[in-house]
């Protein structure tokens, strides 16, 4: 019985080994890369295809850090993104023969490097900790920066479509009037959009910008069939601020208890509650809302902006150079306050 | 000569007398329930008529819909067939706003259907939606705002069991509807959004 027991087991033993053989020499591939910029370090997630074992190597100078498989290659089926945040210089795909490798290139405010997996779905993470060195985007500090967020955009999402145009190009239209009329009585300001064409970017590139570039008052702008503009903050949400799950060694025997860190993007427009809602009601009245208050709503794109931060949604119908003019002169006035 | 005594059970009578009256009672009242049961029951097969407890269960029951109408939610009632339980009845309530004049012609909600609801042990509503002919939900803040909270008023109204509501989209968890309010979130009712 034992003895048949053995034989039988033998093939389900040969298709497990190979089974394993094939997965480790199926290597590495990355399907997207994703950075997000914190105030106290930077994310770069490597999203892959399905889990396996991998290498990191420091270079010598401390100024490179490289990503390969640890059996069989390493395939990325997207370009790097663009990243420069005075903590990370630049990710670049390097291909030498037939192995490939990610080689992350750290700036002068760079610190330790700490890899980690997530599962389902699988990732790579490096946090890269800000160092003693200060960032470049430091010295935005003395000329306080302003991010002009002109909503939707790209081919697929051109937002709502009335007979006076698509939202996409009437948000960046306003967004650049705004800056116009911050620029033109307002120099100590620095005014950026986080998109200058008609551009595709998600909610959290939008987040990820402002915060990454240090910006200290975010303004989101879309429109509305009819007449009426509307100002918007973000309502707490309990859930939001519940506590971190305890962490737990999972895959591969990687330390994954950074799932804390992970939950901390999405939640960075807790602290800043009180500051948006004074922005908010500064703009409400500037633009003559009824009741003089922002209305509050769960809205996806202002929870992970690391600053105050408003939607203002105005009427199509509506005299947009005056509606630029009121947000410009409701922005200066917050932002000229000593905060 | 020894005395004999013989001594009663005090109530032994008695109890027999309740047991007698008992099974009496019984035989009486299951013969007037069999009677009953038997005069009615030709007249049902007769003419098809239900019963009075018939009637009631077959009576639509009047819920309170909150329905988008200019920017606002305002209370409309309407009659859903009666169900066995929450979960069914609550679903019976969101098919109603998606039926009626108003929600079905509110933006977001045209461009939607109701996929399933499903009502967890701690109170938890889930909503599935899914979208018209795979139709784009293209709206503003406001619009997305007023859709969202049309169904989630309409639960919690209706419903104290349903404590809070999660959404979903074709059985998945997604970011936004029309890229503004963030799906990730458990919602409950908002009365600053009804017409006073």
């Amino acid at each position: 019985m034992r003895k048949h027991f053995i034989l039988l087991s033998i093939p389900f033993l040969l298709l497990a080994l190979r089974a394993d053989a094939v997965s480790s020499e199926k290597g590495l591939m990355v399907k997207n890369v994703r950075f997000f910029s914190y105030a106290a370090f930077t994310r770069i997630v490597f999203e892959l295809d399905a889990a396996a074992p991998y290498v990191v190597m420091k270079s010598d100078n401390g100024r490179s850090v490289t990503l390969s498989a640890y059996n069989g290659p390493l395939s990325a089926m997207v370009s790097m993104p663009v990243v420069h945040d005075g903590v990370v210089k630049a990710l670049e795909l390097h291909q030498e023969g037939s192995r490939a490798t990610i080689v992350v290139q750290l700036d002068a405010a760079a610190g330790e490097v700490k890899d980690f997996v997530l599962r389902g779905p699988d990732r790579i993470v490096f946090d890269v900790m800000k160092g003693v060195v200060a960032a470049p985007v430091a010295q935005t500090e003395r000329r306080k920066l302003i991010m002009l967020d002109p909503g939707h955009g790209g081919g697929k999402d051109a937002g709502i479509v009335t007979a006076q145009g698509q939202e996409k190009a009437v948000t960046l239209e306003l967004a650049e009037a705004i800056k116009r009329h911050l620029l033109k009585k307002n120099a100590e300001l620095v005014v950026t959009l986080t998109r200058e064409r008609d551009q595709a970017l998600s909610l959290d590139d939008r987040a990820g910008a402002a915060n990454a570039a240090g910006a200290v008052l975010f303004v989101s702008l879309h429109a509305a069939s009819g007449a009426g503009t509307r100002v918007y903050i973000v309502d707490p949400d309990e859930g939001s601020l519940a506590p971190a799950p305890v962490a737990h060694k999972t895959f591969l025997d990687f330390d994954a208890g950074n799932e804390q860190q992970e939950r901390i993007w999405g939640s960075q427009q807790a602290s800043h509650t009180k500051a948006s809602g004074e922005l908010g009601r500064r703009l409400a009245l500037q633009l003559g809302m009824t009741g003089g208050e922002p209305v509050q709503a769960p809205l996806a794109g202002l929870k992970a902006v690391d600053a105050a931060a408003v939607v203002v949604e105005v009427g199509m119908g509506q005299d947009r150079s005056w509606v630029a003019e009121m947000v410009a002169e409701g922005i200066a006035s917050y932002a000229r306050e000593d905060r | 000569m020894p005395e004999r005594i013989d001594r009663r059970i005090p109530g032994d009578r008695l109890l027999t007398v309740v047991a007698v009256v008992l099974a009496a009672g019984l035989c009486v009242g299951g013969f007037f329930f069999w009677w009953r049961m038997r005069a009615v029951a030709p007249a049902i097969n007769a003419t098809q008529q239900p019963s009075a407890a018939g009637q009631l269960l077959n009576e639509p029951l009047v819920i309170t819909l909150s329905v988008p109408v200019d920017g606002l939610l305002v209370a409309v009632p309407a009659p859903v067939t009666r169900q066995p339980d929450t979960q069914s009845l609550a679903r019976e309530a969101l098919a109603a706003l998606f039926a009626d004049p108003s929600g079905s012609q509110a933006p977001v909600l045209k461009d939607l259907r109701l996929r399933g609801f499903y009502l967890d042990a701690v109170g938890t509503g889930y909503i599935d939606l899914a979208p018209v002919e795979q139709r784009e939900v293209r709206a503003s803040v406001s619009e997305e705002l007023i859709a969202l909270y049309a169904m989630v008023n309409t639960l919690s109204q209706n419903f104290e069991e349903i404590k809070q509501v999660r959404f979903l989209v074709d059985g998945r968890e997604v970011q936004t509807l029309a890229g503004h309010i963030d799906l990730s979130r458990k919602f409950t009712k908002r009365m600053d959004l009804v017409k006073q």
